[in-house]
């Protein structure tokens, strides 16, 4: 992230070449905004243990030992983070386009869905053949439902955020209907709205042995993240469509003048997230419970946006988010069960994180406009 | 001055949202088998303060922790993904007890439950399930069930009282029930409201609907409408937070309506009657005091009339004294075995 934000947050004004300080100085601006609205948002959480009569060191302590205490724990976060690393992504590559995807936990649930589906319907297949199949569905799942989403903003001028919005409980309630007496649903789920269970062949294995970490549920799908990371990376800025997406979102107008169309781009990018999103549905189902339940996330696509907006929608940036956001999940359990506060406090530092950097952006924003003169935008290779 | 208040609003908010959490633990020392037994309890996704199974159960914790020699902590879970390893943690930290609340967790019980032989664990309204979906019980694990026709049976009792009499605005001699989906805890209530009803008033109408959903409270109040346009005056709601809209329907049309599970009086004061009573609590309090008493049981454990598992709530005051002492006496009678009421749905919609 580093490197690249120096490279593409440089000015744009002709300058002679940079002092090496001047360098260094725009290397340590980079991750040092998101940090330091962590720092804020934690600092502003304490207040409130503090307030409610709890301390806030043991708070912390037991947030950080729930989290990263024993192997199991660390394991456990790095579970806890891998779909947040995908809608992330999901998040962020729209960003990048000037959209505002606020639809990857819907996109997320289609990906499941459809994973789901294809992993019970061709349950009996080896897994060489049926693993790609369900990765795919999934994929596609999420695409063909981010794509709608490009396709009525660029046809009819539909805003994306409303489309997405509404798109995300139209697949909640068919999810329901789906899972609970519909043609998805498990004979034998026991009142439990669940679909049958995916095959062998399309479980992600776990990938840490017993003997390593007892009882892990670390699965093969932090590979397959690690893999999307660095797709969205080198498809934003080591191909010509990257390119194009990234001047669309600078600014579409100047975009379309240099014969980039903002329209197909749309399309494209919102089933490019669509697709980040939907694997992200598909990991969970592959790897954590091994069929779709009704409702089983609730909230993997709206934490995105905190996790793209403080990882700057840079690869390493959404990683590292999405790292400290499962920390959040993993440690708070603990930090209720052994500190006796309520896991809601790290909703609360989460949406600090949030009114921190857009304080941040709001301030910027302020400033550049009561100095008169336009910051020079990013430049965009 | 504005954004004082404002700001001072959030705050206590948000304070109040830290406090809510009422956990009392006390992670010292471990525990020697028997004595002094640490008690984990993991809530679904619907969290302590769902006024209904979470927040009993949590209840029923706190009753143990502050009468008997036990130490309780609880964890909530957020999603479904967190319920192995909030289970897995009291387990791995070598607690004695970890209940899970819930049909839920069935899957995520059997799968902990299984690598931990030597912790108890328990799971209210369910069992262990296999990834195949079929039950396998575990020799650590008790299941704690409820028998809701004696609760759906007392109930019955009040509304037949009530529909046979025509008392206040019940004119029609018609009561109904409609439950979320026709699961068998959700059918048994039904089907012992009924036997009720069938019972002590032959000639009272019985009608009986599902909303299909046990969330959306639009498709109760959907369902209560058309029920009450049938000429229902007494309507028993089994279908969680749908039924809170088959509750709506009764109170806009002026009659009585029955809560479920929790006392659900406050929902709506004066057209909720009264309510049939799952007593989560309870079989809390009672799993831990066996594990402290050593008499822990694997498998089904019910809770029912006789041991204070099940019953009804407050009685509203249109409710004649009469039906509400022979909804006492019912109660007394299916503890002691002299009326034993049906699990089977007779009237279906």
């Amino acid at each position: 992230m580093n490197q690249e934000q120096a490279a593409t947050t440089g000015p744009g004004t002709a300058s002679p070449a940079p002092s090496v300080r001047q360098l260094t100085f725009q290397w340590a601006a980079g991750p040092a905004i998101p940090v330091l609205s962590v720092v804020i948002a934690l600092l502003l959480g304490a207040i409130f243990v503090q307030l409610s009569g709890k301390d806030a060191i043991a708070a912390y302590s037991a947030l950080v030992q729930g989290a990263f205490g024993t192997p199991y724990d660390i394991t456990e976060t790095l579970v806890s983070a891998i779909p947040l690393v995908l809608t992330g992504l999901a998040v962020a590559v729209a960003f990048r386009t000037g959209l505002f995807n606020i639809g990857a936990q819907g996109q997320l649930l289609v990906g499941a869905l459809a994973a789901g589906w294809a992993g019970a319907q061709f349950a009996t297949w080896p897994g060489i053949i049926l693993m790609p199949v369900v990765i795919l569905f999934g994929i596609a799942g999420g695409a063909f439902y981010g794509g709608i989403v490009g396709f009525l903003k660029a046809v009819r001028g539909v805003n994306e955020v409303i489309t997405t919005i509404m798109l995300n409980y139209t697949i909640v309630f068919v999810m329901h209907w789906l899972l609970q007496a519909g043609p998805m649903t498990a004979q034998n789920a026991l009142g439990t709205p669940a679909s049958t269970p995916i095959g062998a062949g399309a479980r992600l294995p776990v990938i840490i042995p017993n003997e390593l970490v007892l009882f892990s549920r670390l699965h093969a799908g932090i590979i397959l993240a690690a893999v999307a990371v660095v797709l969205f990376w080198f498809l934003l800025w080591r191909t010509p469509l990257g390119y194009q997406l990234r001047a669309v979102g600078l600014g579409p107008r100047a975009a379309a003048q240099a014969g980039i169309d903002p329209a197909r781009h749309m399309v494209l990018v919102m089933a490019i997230a669509g697709g980040f999103a939907g694997l992200g549905g598909m990991i969970e189902v592959s790897g954590v419970f091994g069929r779709v339940y009704d409702g089983f996330s609730s909230s993997y696509g709206f934490d995105a946006i905190a996790v793209a907006l403080l990882g700057k929608n840079s690869p390493l940036g959404i990683v590292f988010a999405a790292l400290l956001f499962g920390a959040f999940v993993h440690g708070g359990a603990y930090m209720q069960s052994h500190a006796g506060i309520s896991s809601n406090l790290v909703a609360i530092i989460q949406a600090f994180v949030l009114f921190v950097i857009a304080a941040e952006t709001l301030v910027r924003a302020l400033t550049r406009r009561r100095r008169g003169a336009r910051k020079p935008v990013e430049a965009i290779a | 001055m504005k954004r004082l208040l404002a700001f001072s609003v959030i705050a206590a908010t948000i304070v109040a949202a830290c406090t809510s959490t009422t956990t009392t633990s006390t992670p010292s020392g471990s525990a020697a088998t028997g004595q002094h037994p640490k008690i984990g309890l993991v809530t679904d996704v619907g969290g302590l303060n769902d006024k209904s199974f979470n927040s009993l159960a949590d209840q029923g914790r706190q009753q143990a922790q502050s009468q008997l020699d036990v130490t309780t902590s609880v964890t909530e879970s957020k999603q479904q993904a967190d319920y192995v390893p909030n289970l897995t943690k009291y387990a791995q930290d070598k607690y004695d007890l970890v209940i899970g609340v819930g049909f839920l967790m069935q899957n995520a019980v059997w799968k902990v439950a299984k690598q931990f032989p030597s912790v108890k664990f328990a799971i209210i309204d369910g069992a262990p399930n296999d990834d195949a979906g079929a039950v396998q019980n575990l020799p650590n694990v008790a299941n704690l069930f409820f028998k809701e026709q004696e609760a759906g049976y007392v109930v019955g009792v009040i509304a037949a009282f009530m529909a046979k009499n025509k008392v206040g605005a019940a004119t029609h001699n018609t009561v109904c029930s409609m439950g979320g989906i026709p699961i068998p805890p959700v059918d048994r209530y039904i089907a012992g409201y009924q036997d009720a009803v069938k019972t002590i008033s032959p000639t009272t109408k019985i009608i009986n609907g599902y909303s299909n959903d046990f969330v959306d409270q639009q498709k109760g109040l959907e369902v209560g409408k058309s029920h009450i346009a049938q000429g229902c005056d007494i309507l028993f709601q089994v279908a969680g937070g749908s039924g809170l809209g088959y509750i709506q329907a009764a109170k806009a049309a002026g009659v009585y309506a029955i809560g479920v599970d929790a006392d659900q009086a406050s929902v709506a004061p004066g057209t909720v009657i009264t309510s049939a009573l799952k007593k989560v609590d309870q079989a809390v309090f009672q799993t831990v005091r066996a594990v402290r008493l050593g008499t822990f049981k694997a498998g089904d454990n019910f809770f029912n009339a006789a041991n204070g598992g099940v019953g009804f709530g407050a009685v509203d005051k249109i409710v004649p004294a009469d039906a509400k002492a022979a909804a006492t006496t019912a109660l007394a009678d299916i503890a002691s075995g002299k009326i034993t009421p049906k699990d089977t749905v007779q009237v279906k919609p």
